[in-house]
């Protein structure tokens, strides 16, 4: 009741209209009717039931009280969510489990180093049944330049059904592979081709009716956020009012639906006094909105990944590589990447995905990208 | 003499009649007299009137003025409800405390700036993990970054106190909120100030400390361009950071961004006008700007303070609020819980 009125999400002409009719406060506007708004404030019937709404919300509504958590209930969510691995037993470490479901990572790198691969990955491994320490839900593919390409998802999917058969053969899970075939992975993956921003915050606007309707969806990416960003803006102020008010959307979204959001950067290179360096794409004051930041790059002729910034993990570095089965670790540094895994304990399903795949790919050295 | 009559009580007239319903009497009964005056035209009558209507008028001035005006505070008393309502809040980190002249004072704003990555979030989950569990206060955590992780908070508790009740304990008094947009964060902010927190048996003063992670986040979608709104939304929630600390005599640290000027150099972000908001601002760098270095280690300096000398800066590891650190900072953390 005590909240001002200036302080409310409304039009800035109504709020100052209502202001200037003496309604400073909440609690001014209590047992006022539309129609007696009208008249005092010199605004259109239409306008003043939108007033009223805003500022009383029917109790049911979502979202019309604050929700207080206390840390311990966090921390239980945090401990059902589970983590979409990304086959890479070393970079899984590095994450914590893999990506996280309900949190934003922002994934940068060079042209060719594997972002859209990861993505990928990431897109088929959100499917994998729960009895396989998946996450078993759909993925939703926002591609902003045109990099997606379908058959390689099919490479990705066979090499990840081939893998989940192979463990069921240890285990023996046969009633949980029925329903993940080529064809489910395929077609829980829903494809959104955005051409410029207009048509990205359009679509992102649109997201929460479509998770609505989609509740199982657990992975989103945006490949890439910087493409329709970096060159259509004159007046950068604009520019970052639009990506920071999209990200703080996307951010909500990722909370509230549990969606792991991935977002790509590109990089770009910095110049300073004596010295150029390369950074992530968009500005500086972008890298803060991504919670966690992965960065891909080349070091010789090695790939590798590093977390720039996390709030639970620690910065750390790691080699991957991409074969033509989709992400692996490296070879050479099988008896790190070994250490690494019995040090991480909490998910004995995961542990196994991941010593599986070292041991398939021992026959695939080579690089096919 | 008959305008100076007329412009004086238009004054009074437009002064009073807003702040004071009463006045509407004396302005309506001067009204009389002023057609009264007309009708009979003596003069004399229409000076004692008017006489009158001016005492009348001055001392409703003093009334209002007495009324609106601040008090005059001695110095010694001020010193003394500073000593009573005003606690030092450690943030659990002795190179900080050392900056902030041995923690986070109650009833101010501070402000911990940094490029991404620098350890905002981190030193914010230091503070509300160390405020919950050695000084067994309550912390309200409003987050729009997304960035609090409770298993985090949970490692920087375990590394203080051993028995899982007692860390248990240590987070249930974090309260969390997520808001995403500027509204909600007001909307938050003033549920807060009128008392809509979820309050502990204890009572609503074990409310130590509010931190907010981050402004920017909810201040970057509005702001810019030829927008008056932004700015007017940012001050709105800058007065309500200040009025909850003063109010409530609880300590608020807020994270804000940096810009990287053309020559390298950083600077606040928000602008000059946000530059007022924090008492207290320190700045938190990388050691090593190169990316390839991945120890933790970071400088905060000390931009602004009324206690200390500017441009102070220490070297703190960020891991040091749990038990991984780096071997040779050790000497420079001594918290007793750290020691195994």
């Amino acid at each position: 009741m005590q909240r001002e009125v200036a302080s409310l999400a409304l039009a800035p002409t109504i709020k100052a209209k209502l202001i200037g009719a003496g309604f400073v406060r909440v609690g001014d506007l209590h047992e006022v009717s539309a129609a007696e708004l009208r008249i005092e404030a010199g605004i259109s019937l239409q306008e003043s039931t939108e007033v009223l709404q805003t500022v009383f919300p029917r109790s049911h509504e979502k979202g019309s009280e604050t929700r207080w958590m206390k840390a311990t209930e966090i921390l239980e969510q945090e401990k059902s969510c589970r983590s979409i691995s990304t086959f890479c037993a070393a970079l899984d470490t590095v994450l914590g489990g893999g990506i996280m479901t309900g949190k934003m990572i922002e994934i940068c790198g060079t042209p060719g180093v594997g972002k859209t691969q990861l993505c990928i990955q990431l897109a088929v491994n959100t499917q994998i049944p729960a009895s396989f320490g998946g996450v078993e839900g759909h993925s939703v593919y926002i591609d902003t330049e045109g990099s997606f390409l379908v058959d390689r998802v099919v490479d990705v999917a066979e090499a990840a059904l081939q893998h989940c058969k192979q463990q069921h053969g240890k285990t023996g899970q046969l009633g949980a592979l029925e329903n993940f075939t080529l064809e489910t992975i395929l077609s829980n993956i829903f494809f959104f081709r955005c051409h410029d921003y207009v048509e990205l915050l359009a679509q992102v606007h649109l997201l929460p009716d479509f998770l609505f309707k989609h509740p199982k969806v657990r992975f989103l990416v945006v490949d890439s956020i910087a493409y329709p960003f970096r060159h259509e803006f004159e007046d950068l102020s604009v520019r970052t009012r639009l990506l920071h008010g999209l990200a703080q959307k996307l951010l909500q979204l990722a909370s509230q639906h549990n969606i792991a959001i991935v977002l790509t950067n590109h990089m770009t290179i910095r110049l300073e006094q004596n010295n150029s360096a390369l950074v992530p794409a968009l500005g500086e004051s972008w890298g803060h909105v991504s919670p966690q930041r992965l960065v891909l790059y080349w070091q010789g002729k090695q790939r590798f990944a590093s977390l720039t910034k996390s709030s639970r993990q620690k910065e750390q570095m790691v080699p991957f590589q991409i074969t033509s089965h989709g992400f692996h670790d490296v070879q050479l540094f099988q008896s790190q990447v070994t250490a690494s895994i019995s040090s991480a304990t909490s998910n004995t399903t995961t542990v196994n995905a991941r010593k599986r795949c070292r041991v398939e790919d021992d026959d695939e050295h080579e690089d096919c990208l | 003499m008959n305008y100076v009559f007329v412009s004086s009580h238009l004054f009074y007239c437009t002064i009073t009649f807003h702040f004071f319903p009463t006045y509407k009497i004396v302005y309506f009964s001067s009204h009389k007299h002023n057609s009264h005056m007309k009708k009979d035209s003596s003069f004399t009558d229409c000076i004692s009137s008017f006489r009158t209507l001016s005492l009348t008028l001055v001392a409703i001035n003093r009334v209002l003025l007495a009324q609106y005006a601040s008090f005059p505070i001695n110095g010694a008393d001020l010193y003394d409800e500073l000593l009573s309502s005003t606690a030092i809040l450690s943030t659990g980190n002795e190179s900080l405390d050392k900056l902030l002249d041995s923690g986070l004072y109650t009833g101010e704003v501070t402000e911990l700036i940094g490029s991404p990555g620098s350890g905002k979030t981190q030193v914010c989950l230091g503070v509300a993990a160390n405020v919950a569990c050695e000084l067994k206060r309550n912390v309200v955590y409003i987050d729009s970054t997304g960035g609090l992780s409770a298993s985090r908070l949970l490692e920087i508790v375990k590394s203080k106190v051993s028995t899982a009740e007692q860390q248990l304990d240590a987070l249930r008094r974090i309260y969390v909120t997520e808001v995403f947009d500027i509204f909600s964060m007001l909307k938050v902010l003033q549920t807060l100030r009128t008392g809509g927190f979820p309050e502990s048996p204890s009572g609503s003063s074990s409310l130590k400390a509010v931190i907010v992670d981050s402004v920017r986040a909810v201040l970057l979608p509005v702001i810019g361009g030829n927008q008056i709104e932004g700015l007017s939304l940012m001050m709105q929630l800058a007065g309500e950071l200040r009025m909850i600390s003063r109010d409530f005599c609880v300590a608020v640290l807020v994270t804000n961004h940096v810009i990287r000027e053309s020559n390298g150099a950083v600077k606040p972000g928000l602008g000059r006008s946000w530059s007022h908001v924090p008492r207290t601002r320190i700045l938190l760098q990388h050691v090593n700007s190169e990316m390839t270095t991945q120890n933790g280690l970071r400088r905060a300096t000390l931009l602004k303070s009324s206690r200390q000398p500017c441009q102070i800066s220490e070297e703190f590891c960020l891991g040091s609020w749990n038990h991984h650190k780096v071997v040779k900072e050790a000497k420079e953390d001594s918290i007793p819980e750290e020691a195994h």
